[in-house]
This record gives structure tokens, C-alpha cells and sequence, in this order.
């Protein structure tokens, strides 16, 4: 089922520290793919992704400001897909704050401290969000 | 030419895939990737797509072609992106699905010590059933390892055009 915000379901999902991941396309028409270490929950009608490197993803939404984000639920067995417009960069304030709490604690668990870093919070307007359960069966 | 590095990389210790593509609005669409293999002629690779992300795929690719392809091995987060031009689709072979299952147990082994409470069937779903073989023409291979090398084309270098 397809809803125009961010339900409260999916919170612990966006918490849980898996990293999600985001489809952009430039304005030549080129898709790109990348990981996003955090999605965060701002309102159930805006979303922040983590930017921390100057990447291609960076300049498509600032082009196009359409984006595609999954992120996995481990727990709930399902992923989320979220369609999503870019809005505006924020580089401090609360939000920014947070995220960049955040990072720092996802950098020292996965071993990535001192490549990660927060250069922005880049909040978008949520279109859509969609569950998609994991199948209940396994190719073998 | 995909490199005998990166082509080793991909068979023997990548574990996740997601693939991207775009309608004619510019819009751009993922879908999960749960298996791969790279072309007898070393320019092509296949994607072996999950069966519930396929939405909008056929019709993307039937339109403009573009698809990108991450791949990552997990947890030590090498990930490579390759992006190219669609050539075709076709059903599932009994060999793309033992690739995945390859793969998937391969996924399973990595992610063990991390959620060493976690089912194991539950970790193995995340590798999901395919429906779906997609090909397509490798053009550029970029880095994509988080670092500030993230991003740096690989193929064809960069350093050719400067």
C-alpha cells in the first residue's frame, strides 16, 4: 500500500543502521545509484538524507530533484520505497545537528571513522512511500 | 573492457546489488538486484532482478536504454557502479539461479557476526527471489567506496580526457 507520507511504521526502519539506497537521474537522462548511510525522519512529509562526499547524486538533484530511496526493514521483513523531491541543503540547525550525531555514531560502528563525515542534511518532500514485503519464499 | 580486478571482485566477493533506471519524465526508479554475471565478451554484465522490483523496468529500458548497476561487497563496503546501455531481458536459467544462491549464501557469511541473533532464514530472504535476467553494455565503471575517491571513474580513466 502506497501512502504520500512517512508512516510511523516506518521509523524504526530508518533508525535500524542499514544503509539505504538512492536512485537520482541527471538532467542528460543518466540514472545513478548510490548508498546513503541515513535517512532521517523530519515530518511525515519531509525526509533528510546524509550528504557527506561531493558525488554525482549531489549534482542530479540539483538538476532533477527527483529521487528514489529504498531502505531495508530487517525486522519487518520488507523494504520501503520512497519517492521523494529534493527541497533545500541544510548545513546546521537541528536537523543538521542530529544527522551529524548520527554519522559520527555510524562511522565508529562500521569502522568508517574519519571517511565519514556530514557536509549536509539535504531534506526532501516525500511523494509516496510503499511496503514491500521481502517474498515469502527463497529462489532455491 | 571490464577489468580481470574488478571482474574477480564481482565473483567472488561482491554480496548486494541495486540497479537504477529512468523513464521519459526523468524520473528515476531502483530496483533490487540479487544476482550478477559478467559476459563471455567481458563488456556486458547481467542483472538478475527481484521479482518485486520490476515495476516500471521493461518499459524504462524499452524506452531510453540507460541502466546503472552498484554492487558492493558488504561489510567492507567496496562498491563499484557500472553504468551502460540496456540490450535485452529474458526469463530466469537454472544457472542465474544458482549464481544467487551463491551469492546469498555469501551475503549470509558476511552478515553472521553482525546480526549474529537474527534468523537465519531471515537474513538469507534479504537476497531476494529473482524473476528477471537484465543485459546490458558496459560504458563506465566508476568507484564508488565511501572515501574521497568516491566517484572517480575507472573505465575508460578519467585521466585520458584531461
Amino acid at each position: 500500500m502506497s501512502t504520500t507520507v512517512l508512516p510511523d511504521e516506518i521509523r524504526p526502519a530508518l533508525d535500524n543502521g542499514v544503509p539505504a539506497v538512492m536512485v537520482t537521474c541527471s538532467a542528460a537522462g543518466v540514472p545513478n545509484v548510490t548508498v546513503v548511510s541515513q535517512v532521517y525522519y523530519v515530518d511525515e512529509a519531509h525526509a533528510a538524507l546524509s550528504f557527506q562526499f561531493f558525488s554525482k547524486t549531489i549534482r542530479n538533484v540539483r538538476e532533477n530533484p527527483r529521487a528514489f530511496v529504498c531502505v531495508s526493514d530487517v525486522v519487518g521483513h520488507a523494504h520501503w520505497i520512497l519517492q521523494l523531491e529534493f527541497e533545500r541543503s541544510e548545513t546546521a540547525g537541528p536537523i543538521f545537528d542530529v544527522m551529524e550525531m548520527q554519522i559520527e555514531a555510524i562511522a565508529s560502528a562500521t569502522g568508517m571513522s574519519g571517511i565519514f563525515k556530514l557536509r549536509a542534511a539535504d531534506v526532501y518532500r516525500v511523494l509516496s512511500a510503499e511496503k514491500v514485503p521481502y517474498s515469502a519464499t527463497i529462489a532455491s | 573492457m571490464i577489468p580481470g580486478k574488478i571482474v574477480r571482485f564481482l565473483e567472488e566477493y561482491a554480496n548486494v546489488a541495486f540497479a537504477g533506471t529512468r523513464n521519459q519524465a526523468l524520473v528515476p526508479y531502483g530496483h533490487r538486484v540479487s544476482g550478477w554475471h559478467v559476459g563471455a565478451d567481458g563488456r556486458s554484465l547481467t542483472a538478475l532482478i527481484a521479482e518485486q522490483f520490476t515495476t516500471r523496468l521493461i518499459e524504462s529500458l524499452e524506452g531510453n536504454g540507460e541502466f546503472a548497476l552498484t554492487v558492493e561487497e558488504f561489510p567492507s563496503h567496496e562498491t563499484y557502479q557500472f553504468k551502460g546501455r540496456y540490450l535485452r531481458h529474458r526469463p530466469l536459467r537454472r544457472e542465474d539461479v544458482e549464481i544467487v544462491d551463491r551469492i546469498r549464501q555469501r551475503f549470509f557469511k558476511a552478515v553472521r557476526p553482525i546480526f549474529a541473533d537474527g534468523p537465519e532464514h531471515h537474513l538469507q530472504a534479504f537476497i531476494l527471489k529473482p524473476c528477471l535476467a537484465v543485459e546490458f553494455e558496459v560504458f563506465e565503471i566508476y568507484l564508488q567506496t565511501p572515501g574521497p575517491a568516491a566517484g572517480t571513474r575507472l573505465v575508460p580513466p578519467e585521466t585520458l580526457e584531461k
